[in-house]
């Protein structure tokens, strides 16, 4: 009898037990997600990992001088397309955007800057990250576009040099046609 | 011996400072992945252990989890709960770096911090693991006998 007793108070100890851990770990979840909304440093819920393992090399074109915005690699560009708080931009022409960009990116070809300018510049905040890229390693667009941003007042610039290449080729998320 | 060793761990100063450790540590460890989730996010995909749709959710959830746990252990509430979920954690740590450890993937920990340079060594870490795991398991028997005691 005595002994039964016993094994009923373990076994309601142990419901408690896992009550209050299932309780922690919804409350956790709870502030985890709201933090993760209303922080600004939030991620997506459900990220992009490409299946590859991204080589980490950062190759820059002889005109990228010091002083210049910050280059980042496949990875790292990878990491900012989680955050909510960074938006893509494409130098290239209007018709290679079209054919295919970096999933939420926006267009402002450097060649044809003052009139694409005025159209997106609402949808540049100033506060933001804006990370330039273009073709591809080669390819110097980015570079010019984020120089004449910074004139602009833009301060968080940042340049993907693996451009369009290194990303399609990655097999991340892509958009075609104009972004909504 | 054995005696002298149980006498000491379950004395409550020693069941404290057990307490502050593991729940400062937990605190500690939570909050560079709290402030930098994007790179926790790189650290999880490298363990290539969790699926790649899992691995956002889990780094957003993980270090809350460890926060909470670790306040509750020091506080002293749902001290049972807190501890049986850090230990369980600490399984799943030991295992996550066996798994690559035996894989020979170098790759950084995450535990502590989310830079990149901030990279430790396996055995180190392993060993670290296990000695807060044995804390752990101390800490959710003493006060689950406590309890049961108690009634």
């Amino acid at each position: 009898m005595k002994l039964r007793r016993n094994s009923i108070i373990r076994e309601i100890d142990f419901i408690k037990l896992f009550l209050n851990g299932v309780g922690i770990i919804i409350l956790a979840s709870i502030l985890a997600l709201f933090y993760n909304s209303f922080s600004g440093r939030g991620i997506s819920l459900i990220g992009s990992w490409s299946n590859r393992i991204l080589s980490d090399s950062l190759i820059v074109p002889y005109s990228y001088q010091e002083g210049d915005p910050q280059a980042i690699t496949l990875s790292e560009a990878m990491m900012e397309f989680q955050s909510s708080n960074t938006i893509f931009l494409d130098a290239r022409s209007e018709f290679d955007y079209k054919q295919g960009h970096i999933k939420g990116a926006l267009n402002l070809p450097f060649e044809e800057f003052d009139d694409f300018y005025p159209k997106v510049a609402s949808k540049l905040p100033k506060d933001k990250t804006i990370i330039a890229y273009c073709d591809g390693t080669e390819c110097e667009l980015s570079l010019f576009l984020t120089r004449i941003l910074r004139e602009k007042g833009y301060q968080d610039l940042k340049i993907f040099f693996g451009g369009w290449a290194e990303w399609e080729e990655a097999d991340l998320p892509i958009g075609k046609g104009e972004e909504p | 011996m054995w005696k002298g060793f149980k006498k000491i761990i379950n004395n409550r100063y020693t069941i404290l400072v057990f307490r502050l450790i593991l729940g400062g540590i937990f605190i500690y460890a939570s909050l560079d992945k709290i402030a930098h989730p994007e790179q926790f996010a790189k650290i999880v995909y490298n363990y290539k252990i969790l699926p790649h749709s899992l691995i956002n959710i889990f780094a957003i959830i993980l270090p809350w989890v460890e926060l909470l746990c670790g306040i509750f252990v020091i506080t002293g509430i749902f001290v049972e709960s807190s501890s049986a979920i850090l230990s369980m954690f600490l399984v799943v740590f030991i295992i996550a770096l066996s798994v690559n450890f035996l894989r020979g993937l170098d790759i950084n920990c995450g535990c502590f911090s989310t830079d990149p340079k901030g990279k430790e060594e396996g055995a180190i870490l392993l060993i670290r693991d296990l000695v807060l795991l044995v804390i752990g398991i101390q800490m959710f028997l003493s006060n689950f006998r406590r309890l049961n005691n108690a009634k």
